[in-house]
Order: C-alpha cells, then structure tokens, then sequence
C-alpha cells in the first residue's frame, strides 16, 4: 500500500454493492405485488419496502459518498476505515431485523421484538457512521458549504431515526404507547419529513454543490444564495418536524403556524437551490457535459415536479390522495435518480484511482471516461426516468398494475444499470479498448497534443 | 543518470509532463494548464503545480506521476514537486488545443 491510497475509501465500493441490492429488494417488493401499490401504504410489506430504499439504498449509498468525499470537501483524512465497516455492517444487520419486523407485525410477541431491536441497531451504527464523517467535516475552518449542508442533514438522519425507532416501540409494544402518546399523532409526518427533507434532501443539495461545478468546470462559490438554501431548508424542516409532533400536543393556532411557515421556507429553498442549478448548468465552462450530469437533470426535474405536485395538492386539499405520486418523485425521481446518476461518475472514477492511479506516469493509462460506454447506459437512465414518470403518474390515478409495470421496468433499468458500473469497476471497457490496440490508450494524438 | 548532450530545458520537462494526464477532464496537466512554474537547477526539477480542484482525490496519484515521470528524463537528480492552490486553477488557463479539446471560448468563459 503507497500513501495514495489512503485517499480512497476502502468499504465505499462494498457500500454502493450492497445498496443496490438493497434498491433491487425494494422494487421487487412493489413490483411482487406484496407491498405498494398492491398493498396499503401502511401495509407491513410497504413499510419494509419504503425502509429498503430509504435506509438499504440511499442512506448506505449516502454514506459510502460521503466516507470518499468528505476528505475531498475537507482535504482531511477520515480517522478510520474501519468504522466506515462497522457503519456498514451494523447499517445492513439492523435493516435486515427492522424488515424481518415489519414482517412479522402481530404475529408473536417476540417477533414483534425485531423492529425496534433493528431500528436500534441501525440507529447505533450511523451514529457511528456519522460521528466518524464529523471529524474532518469540522475540522476544516471556514467550514465549506457542502460540508455544512451535510452536517445539517446528519443531525436530522438523528431526529428521523430516533423517532422512527419511537414509532417503532409504540407499534410493537402497547404498553409503551401512553409514554409516548404525544409522539404518535404527528410523529408519523415528523419522521419522513426529516428522513427525506432534512436528511436525503439537505444532504444531497450538499453533495451535489460538491459534484456538479467539480465536473463541469463550473463556479464552486454560491455565496449569498447557497447560504440562504441551507438556513431556509434547515430552519423549515425543523419548524415543520416540530410542529408535526407539537400539534399532537396541544392543538394550538401557533403551532399550526409555526408548520406552515416551516412548509413555506421549505419551498422557498427548494426553489432556490433549483434556480441555482439551472445557473450552474448555465455557469459551467465545460461545454460537453457528461452523461451524468446529463441525467441527472432528470433528477431535479423530479424535485421541481414533487415540490410543484405537493403545493398544488396541499392548496387543493388532496395531500393524502397525491402523497403515493409524491413519494415516488422524491424517493424515486429526485433522491434515487440523483444517486443512479452520480454512481455512474463516481464509480468510473473511484475504479480508475484504484487500478491505474498508480501507474501514473509510468506509461499510458485510459482515462476515466475510458471505463464507461456513455452512449449505451444513455438510454437505460432515459429508460429508468421514464418508468419513474410512468409510475408517479400512474399512481396519482390510483392505478395499481400500472404502477406496477413502470416500477418493472425501473428495475429493469436499475439491474442493467448495475452492470454498467460492474463494468466500469472491473474496467471492461478500457481492457477491450486496449485489447483492440494500443493507439486507444493515452497519450493518443488528441490528448499528447500541445501548443508550441 | 547519464550526463544530458544539452543542458535540461523547462521545454524539455513540459514535454515530458505532457504524459501525465489528469485523469478526470483525460487530458495532460500541462496543456490543461496545472502546471505553473518549473525551476531546474542543475539536475534538480521543482515543481509548482495546482489541481483542478481543492482537495481532488486523484492529487497524490498525480504528484507521484509527476515524480515518476520526470526520474525518467535524461539528466534529472532530484524532483520537488509542490502543489499550490493560489492563484485557484480556471479553464482560462488551458491552451488553445485543450479549450477546443473542451469546447471552451477563448476567453475561457
Ligand atoms: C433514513 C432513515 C429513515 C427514513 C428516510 C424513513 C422513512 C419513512 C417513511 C417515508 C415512512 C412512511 C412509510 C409509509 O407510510 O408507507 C416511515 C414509516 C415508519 N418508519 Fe421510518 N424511516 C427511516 C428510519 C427508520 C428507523 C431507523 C425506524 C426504526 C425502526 C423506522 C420506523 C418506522 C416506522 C415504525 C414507520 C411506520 C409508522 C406508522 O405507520 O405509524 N424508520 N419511515
């Protein structure tokens, strides 16, 4: 091992594996026909699905992202490897209770053990995960825009998962449920508003500030707007998780107040962090962008969609009706689309640093773009958007076997995606290129050419 | 090391970085424009680089290759390479070639 390597993040690779799987599971649950759009939505199946993808897919991938780049962001060193493992062992055994849970939901009392059990254990190991990111994340000063977005997000990753295991308690132990009565009412709310705002949404706005001006040559300075995004989003996302569970408490006017300034400051963030975008993409010197940055406007075209679905319908009163349609533009659309995306990047590039970052300067290497074929995974992310329009829309119609054939097709799509970047980790492409000829390999004509 | 037929130019040491690429834009440092200062004294290179971005991942594959690259020139004893974030690293700074490689005007905007 040379001192480069400690630059990379060694279970980081392992992490996104196992995410993916646990994406899979998810879609094959709907697709089953045992949880949504067949079942209920709060049908145990649905719960143990809705967790797969919130904790198995984007919390793990979440956190093999940051582990790689919160050195980057800092320019520090993460202390230890190896707490980046336990965070990802404890992360998918508790899972793996929490849906064995679900599943046993009123069956037997010692079954029922399992969810809470599970919720702990997830719980325990991203405190570990989280504590372990924190050390460089404040350790550089002025501490960097992204990193405070992706402090902000951790501490409500807590808020979610602390009040997820509360739920948890009061859903399998009744004898717990007058100690926590007052959490129940608005906990629900409280805890996915959080999970997917405060946590996935904040945390991603960081990354992706990090991500896209780093690949397209754009600005990374955001100044007053990107100041403005992190208190409008965290300062709205507290107040609405407050109110939600205050109002369980008293049924005050105020309280109300206090959750629908928190919705409003919500949209004004969002919105902003959208426009910012669009002036990013405007802003950015690299004319051709690639594929991921491509696709992912797909992503946050999903966001605008889901922000726009949710003021309509809460103006229009028929949240309740359209939160299936919303949940797939935020979990699917935006939160997942955002990560299919920006894996396809990032492990192109972590392969690249592991295989030929060292013979740097020894002889010809491929480049990054090298590992992948853009071209071919071009059409599974039109694929995969596709189907995700399909089934928001075939949702908002209640429309159960439609929903279904679109998230069939997403998986499809995801499968074939997964392959793309086995591809590119085990650099298939780049070896055929240079199985064809040597000329393929840099320094090629192109890239050797300098200006005399 | 044999002793060089002419004296080590920094030309002569651009021309060899041109084989060191930044992996991620797949393009050589020296025409990307990383590559601000080169002091040769005597046998001895040094080295004043940036990279593209604070903190890039791939920096200490790229100050290795650097190394790496320039022991193999002729007449080099010694490479000291320093990577400097001011002034910050922009498209401006590319050559010709590479804003065309990257479709970028020539004012760099
Ligand atoms: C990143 C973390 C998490 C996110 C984003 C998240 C998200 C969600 C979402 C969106 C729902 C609503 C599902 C539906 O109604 O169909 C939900 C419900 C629930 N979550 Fe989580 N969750 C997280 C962590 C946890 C943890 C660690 C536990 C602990 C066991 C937990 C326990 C529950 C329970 C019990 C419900 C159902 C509550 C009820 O129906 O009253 N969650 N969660």
């Amino acid at each position: 091992m040379n001192a480069s390597s400690d630059r990379l993040s060694r279970w980081t690779p392992v992490m996104f594996a196992c995410a993916l799987i646990n994406l899979c599971l998810g879609l094959l649950l709907a697709v089953s026909g045992l949880a949504w759009p067949a079942a209920s939505a709060g049908a145990p199946a649905t719960l143990a699905m809705v967790h797969l993808l919130a904790i198995g897919w984007l919390t793990l991938m979440m956190f093999g992202a940051l582990f790689q780049f919160a050195p980057v962001i800092t320019g520090r060193r993460l202390r230890s490897q190896a707490l980046a493992l336990v965070t990802l062992i404890g992360v998918q055994a508790g899972l793996a209770l929490m849906v064995g849970g679900f599943g046993a939901l009123g069956r037997a009392a010692w079954a029922d053990r399992l969810l809470p059990a599970g919720g702990t254990v997830v719980t325990a190991a991203l405190l570990v995960g989280s504590a372990t990111l924190l050390v460089p994340l404040i350790a550089r000063r002025p501490v960097p825009l992204s990193a405070r977005f992706v402090m902000v997000g951790l501490g409500f990753l807590l808020l979610t998962v602390v009040l997820g295991v509360t739920l948890a308690l009061a859903l399998t132990i009744p004898a717990t449920v007058p100690l926590l009565a007052p959490l129940l009412a608005g906990g629900l709310s409280s805890h996915m508003l959080a999970g997917l705002g405060g946590w996935f949404t904040l945390t991603a706005i960081g990354v992706s500030y990090e991500l896209l001006p780093m690949f397209m040559l754009a600005p990374h300075e955001r100044g007053v707007v990107g100041i403005a995004i992190l208190w409008s989003g965290g300062a709205g996302f507290l107040a609405a998780y407050a109110a939600g569970l205050a109002s369980a408490v008293a049924a005050a006017g105020w309280i109300a107040a206090v959750g629908q300034a928190g919705e409003l400051a919500i949209l004004f963030a969002v919105a902003l962090y959208l426009g910012d975008v669009v002036r990013l993409y405007r802003g950015r010197r690299r004319r051709q962008i690639e594929l991921h940055n491509r696709a992912a406007i797909g992503a946050f075209v999903a966001l605008g969609l889901a922000v726009l679905l949710a003021a309509g319908a809460a103006a229009a009163g028929r949240l309740a009706e359209l939160a299936p349609s919303l949940l797939v533009l935020l979990l699917l659309g935006w939160l997942s689309g955002l990560g299919l995306t920006q894996l396809y990047k990032i492990v192109a590039f972590l392969a690249w640093l592991s295989r030929y970052g060292g013979r740097l300067g020894r002889g010809p290497v491929p480049r990054v773009q090298d590992l992948v074929n853009e071209r071919g995974a071009a059409v599974l992310f039109v694929l995969y958007f596709a189907a995700v329009a399909l089934a928001a829309g075939a949702a908002a119609f209640g429309l159960a076997d439609a929903v279904r054939a679109a998230l069939a097709l997403a998986l499809v799509a995801v499968l074939l995606l997964a392959r793309e970047y086995a591809r590119a980790w085990r650099a298939t492409y780049a070896q055929r290129a240079a199985a064809a000829g040597p000329r393929s390999l840099v320094p090629s004509p192109l890239v050797r050419q300098g200006d005399r | 090391m044999t002793a060089p037929a002419s004296p080590l130019t920094a030309g002569d040491v651009r021309e060899a970085l041109r084989d060191v690429i930044d992996p991620e834009l797949g393009y050589n440092i020296v025409d990307l424009g990383l590559v601000y200062d080169i002091g040769i004294e005597d046998g001895l290179i040094d080295v004043r680089m940036t990279m593209t971005t604070p903190g890039c991942p791939a920096q200490d594959y790229i100050v290795t290759g650097v190394e790496r690259r320039l022991a193999d020139v002729a007449g080099v004893t010694g490479v000291f390479v320093t990577v400097v974030w001011s002034p910050a690293w922009s498209p401006r700074m590319m050559s010709p070639s590479a804003k065309a490689h990257f479709r970028i005007r020539e004012d760099g905007e």
